[in-house]
């Protein structure tokens, strides 16, 4: 205890900066699933949104681009013979795939 | 003389059946004359359209129905009469209604557990058909959107972690509290609905049955309904269809569920539908929930969120400005589709700025 204390007293701004450290790290274990598959966020959203205001809405191209623009940048690949959309976006990439009048759009596998 | 009184009674039926306007197959239409009131209407729902910054109210399709007609329409962007439109949380009223047609059946009563219909619920045996109906399931569940992606638990079941089977992924969230006691606005609860859904249908039906039960009756013809990775019907989100059709809806709840001669939903579902669910914890003071649909009425006898609509004035509403309006006192359904981006869209001024348009016809 008396140890410890004088390591404080001597150097306090290390004492800190190891305090910080242990917070961070531990909120980084906390949220590990969530900040894991958080980039994934933004292609999924794009391919998948993309991919119905296309093909279920039936929007122009033009329009949908803009429809799923987000505050992050991102790219839209198009396949519109066999309406499939994969977007890039936070170093990921997303499919997702017009399955039938009924069925819409749907994200493709993995699932993150 | 009974007699001739009977007869009598029974031709005032006929007639006022006789009177009551159905689209069938096709909405007729009775367009409401220009004046100062629908000048007004569409100042506010039609401003000129910010397509860059995407600000203020961007209405995609504005349509009132009166009395079972057509009186007002008009689209907005790209938006057509035969556009398939995203309903974003209207989907959740859509799925309520294809639930009361399963409940005529015989497949469910509302004290169920979820469980018996939904295995993966044995974690959370006391939870019931009704608990998920008043979004109050109690499960631990973060609802938002676009302001806290990383906590969200809407944005991971649509997205990530979730998609690959959203019912499990909500079973999967801890208990914030008793079951039935507090709401708790959760797409997760209606996903659940629409996994169960499945379990009362059986797994043969279930791909067809929102067409079989609901649409086909109503002569919807343009809905999609999407699913996530094992095939369950993304409930909460992901149903599409043009504004025509999302009004026969509305028209199905004007009327209490009945179509033209055939009583679609039971009557006590409806009602159900149609309660303020009483809540132990406080309710934001722009949402009366009832049964899967949005009240103009609270449970303690407040007045509901939109001032200038009668108190019977009932809603299903999503993201982005979607609205289905049912005002069964004034006859009057409206669908609202919109990608308003910002929140300054407001679901009182758009009712009261419509109820005095469709009045203005009237000769006031």
């Amino acid at each position: 205890m008396i140890a410890r204390k004088a390591f404080i007293l001597r150097r306090p701004f290390s004492s800190f900066g190891i305090v910080v450290v242990l917070i961070v790290a531990g909120l980084i274990w906390n949220w590990r699933v969530q900040l894991q598959v958080f980039p994934s966020i933004i292609s999924a959203y794009t391919a998948k949104e993309y991919c119905s205001c296309r093909f279920v809405m039936n929007n122009p191209a033009e329009y949908c681009r803009s429809y799923v623009k987000q505050w992050l940048p991102s790219t839209i690949n198009e396949d519109a013979l066999n309406k499939r959309v994969t977007a890039t976006g936070l170093g990921r990439e997303s499919t997702a795939q017009w399955e039938g009048p009924r069925q819409g759009c749907r994200l493709s596998s993995p699932v993150p | 003389m009974s007699r001739l009184l009977f007869a009598f009674l029974l031709l005032l039926i006929i007639c006022s059946a006789a009177a009551e306007t159905w689209p069938a197959p096709d909405w007729s239409e009775r367009p409401i004359g220009r004046n100062e009131a629908v000048t007004a209407l569409e100042t506010y729902a039609f401003p000129p359209r910010d397509e860059v910054e995407r600000k203020g109210v961007r209405t995609d399709a504005l349509l009132i129905i009166h009395d079972g007609e057509v009186v007002y329409e008009r689209y907005g962007g790209v938006t057509r009469a035969d556009t398939s439109h995203l309903t974003w949380s209207i989907s959740k009223s859509i799925l309520a209604s294809v639930l009361g047609v399963a409940l005529g059946e015989g497949r469910f009563k509302l004290e169920d557990p979820v469980s018996r219909f939904y295995p993966p619920f044995s974690a959370h045996p006391d939870i019931k058909l009704q608990d998920l109906l008043h979004w109050a399931s109690g499960l631990d569940w973060q609802e938002d959107y676009e302001y806290a992606p990383l906590n969200s638990s809407v944005v991971a079941m649509l997205y990530t972690r979730g998609r690959g089977d959203m019912a499990r992924f909500t079973a999967e969230h801890g208990v914030a509290s008793a079951p039935g006691t507090s709401y708790r606005y959760s797409s997760g609860d209606s996903t659940v609905l629409a996994a169960a859904l499945k379990g009362m249908v059986g797994e043969r039906s279930y791909a067809d049955y929102p067409w079989t039960a609901l649409f086909d009756p109503l002569g919807i013809t343009s809905a999609t309904w999407e699913r996530d990775a094992i095939g369950t019907f993304v409930g909460s989100s992901y149903a599409y269809m043009t504004a025509r059709d999302l009004a026969r809806i509305g028209l199905l709840m004007a009327r209490g569920g009945r179509w033209q001669d055939r009583q679609l939903l039971p009557k006590a579902w409806v009602d159900f539908n149609l309660t303020p669910f009483k809540s132990l914890t406080p309710t934001p003071i722009d949402e009366a929930p009832g049964g899967h649909w949005w009240l103009n009425k609270t449970a303690d006898g407040k007045p509901g969120p939109w001032p200038d609509a009668p108190p019977d004035t009932f809603a299903a509403l999503g993201h982005w400005g979607q609205a289905l309006y049912v005002i069964p006192s004034a006859g009057l359904v409206i669908v609202r589709y919109a990608d308003d981006r910002d929140g300054s869209y407001d679901h009182n001024q758009l009712l009261k700025l419509a109820l005095n348009a469709v009045a203005g016809e009237g000769g006031k």
